[in-house]
């Protein structure tokens, strides 16, 4: 049952999706395409158009996408479809987990999507020095490669994500716990579940620091922090965005287990 | 064991009591008619049947289970709102509900679809309210359910639709299965009951086999509904 109904969910999200990333790609070529024609003013201010596109195309996948999901999840589970999701033999925590591994899956596609639009536009070998000469000092500071400090970046952001998109879903499902101004309540509670795992973050880095002389740095002084400390702190956002998406995941799903009240 | 049962049921929503104490029976094999005024809890006894409302009191039993993936397994559900993604076409939605009921038949579907000389390509947006909702009772009269549960079928249709509406009931339902049609339409649907429930203020009033209830009141339950309900 769960295979079929991400069939629909994904279907219904990619739906517009696939319209944003088309866009994207495509404005991403013309950047390309228009940005190598040399000595052109007029093909140059055209590739510059493309380009400032591009960058909004890219912006608008990922604000689309959540925004997206955040809509579906509000339809599907309160609003008119909800008389079809609820009645479909299906137990809620599985109408759930369909829910999160479609944030998943299309999450992940959009930032895959945008990886290729900013590869197809941008890519040269002066760029990549550029970027390589940049993020050097970093991974050298990490003992690390370029690379993996891209990639370890790309999975915190996309570890934020989901955790702003889950505390979304906490807001609404809370929200509509309420007999009045539903929607009022849900943002208001997606805001404020969003507030509470950012101060649990804080909270879990604290009590690490209380056994951790040189983290605890980071409460108390100004200084710099050691390699050593920026790697930990690093190594615990990522375990805590992970704790915090299970935890609001564990949340959801008993609040949905005590039924539902549809308008 | 008895189809559905509703034992001592309350639903409030914060202050308002909805439903207080509602006690109610339905065997297999009957039509009933769930009649009461706009507004006196006849939706949301529906919707807690549905599992789309949870209890504030009481629990809600089909085939002596609390109310769960068993339970709509065998009940269909008609709202009283368009309840499809409208962005979906009809074989979509076709599609749909042979992925999700197992006791839905895609070849009653398509020709009651047929029937109604409705192209299955079409989407659901394009279509008027009246045909969208038509969709749903083809749909909902396509499974092979033990209990259909119909919300306001006929509300806001013109006569020829209900003739329409009663008649794809009437002759696709499922042998042996019960259906509660929720209405306050009664002139119209009388002829097809064979129970009636009145319902008003939250409160089950009434609960009686139609003829029976004609013979003792000498009248028809249209009749009886008027006086009962007199404003």
């Amino acid at each position: 049952m769960l295979k079929k109904l991400l069939k629909y969910d994904l279907q219904n999200i990619y739906k517009a999706l696939i319209i944003f990333y088309s866009l994207s790609l495509f404005f991403g070529i013309l950047t390309r395409i228009f940005l190598n024609i040399e000595n052109s003013f007029i093909m140059n201010i055209i590739g510059q158009v493309c380009s400032g596109i591009t960058i909004s195309m890219i912006f608008n996948i990922l604000i689309n996408n959540l925004m997206r999901l955040w809509v579906r999840f509000k339809n599907n589970f309160y609003g008119d479809e909800s008389y079809l999701t609820h009645t479909l033999p299906i137990d809620k925590k599985t109408l759930y987990l369909s829910k999160i591994l479609t944030s998943i899956i299309t999450l992940f596609s959009s930032v895959l999507v945008i990886g290729i639009t900013l590869f197809i536009a941008y890519y040269s070998k002066e760029n990549i020095e550029v970027i390589k000469n940049l993020l050097l000092p970093l991974a050298t500071i990490y003992e690390s490669t370029v690379i993996t400090i891209v990639l370890a970046f790309i999975f915190v952001c996309f570890l934020e994500i989901m955790n702003m998109l889950q505390s979304g879903y906490v807001g609404i499902v809370l929200g509509h716990k309420k007999n009045n101004n539903k929607m009022v309540f849900s943002v208001l509670s997606g805001f404020g579940i969003y507030l509470l795992t950012q101060i649990f973050t804080v909270l879990v880095v604290f009590v690490v620091a209380l056994f951790n002389k040189d983290l605890m740095n980071l409460f108390y002084t100004m200084d710099s922090l050691s390699v050593s400390t920026i790697k930990l702190c690093i190594y615990l956002a990522i375990v805590i965005y992970t704790l915090n998406i299970f935890i609001l995941y564990f949340v959801n799903s008993k609040l949905f287990s005590k039924g539902v009240n549809v308008d | 064991m008895e189809l559905l049962e509703c034992v001592n049921i309350n639903k409030s929503f914060g202050n308002k009591n909805v439903l207080k104490d509602v006690n109610l029976t339905i065997s297999r094999g009957r039509i009933i008619g769930l009649l009461g005024k706009n507004g006196t809890g006849k939706t949301t006894l529906i919707k807690l049947i549905n599992d789309l409302l949870t209890p504030t009191t009481g629990k809600v039993l089909v085939n002596g289970e609390e109310v769960g993936i068993e339970s709509k397994k065998i009940i269909s559900y008609l709202p009283e709102r368009t309840y499809l993604d409208k962005s979906m076409t009809v074989d979509k939605v076709i599609e749909f509900f042979e992925d999700f009921y197992a006791n839905f038949d895609p070849k009653k579907a398509r020709q009651l679809f047929k029937d109604l000389d409705l192209d299955t390509t079409q989407k659901l947006s394009k279509m008027s309210k009246g045909m969208q909702e038509k969709v749903q009772l083809v749909l909902v009269m396509s499974r092979k359910a033990d209990l259909y549960i119909l919300d306001e079928p006929l509300g806001g249709v013109d006569p020829a639709t209900r003739d329409y509406i009663l008649d794809t009931i009437l002759t696709n339902f499922n042998e042996g299965a019960s259906v509660i049609i929720s209405t306050h339409l009664i002139s119209d649907i009388e002829r097809i009951l064979d129970e009636v429930i009145f319902i008003d203020k939250g409160k089950i009033l009434l609960q009686s086999d139609s003829d029976e209830l004609r013979r003792k009141e000498n009248s028809s339950i249209d009749e009886i509904f008027r006086r009962m309900f007199k404003c």
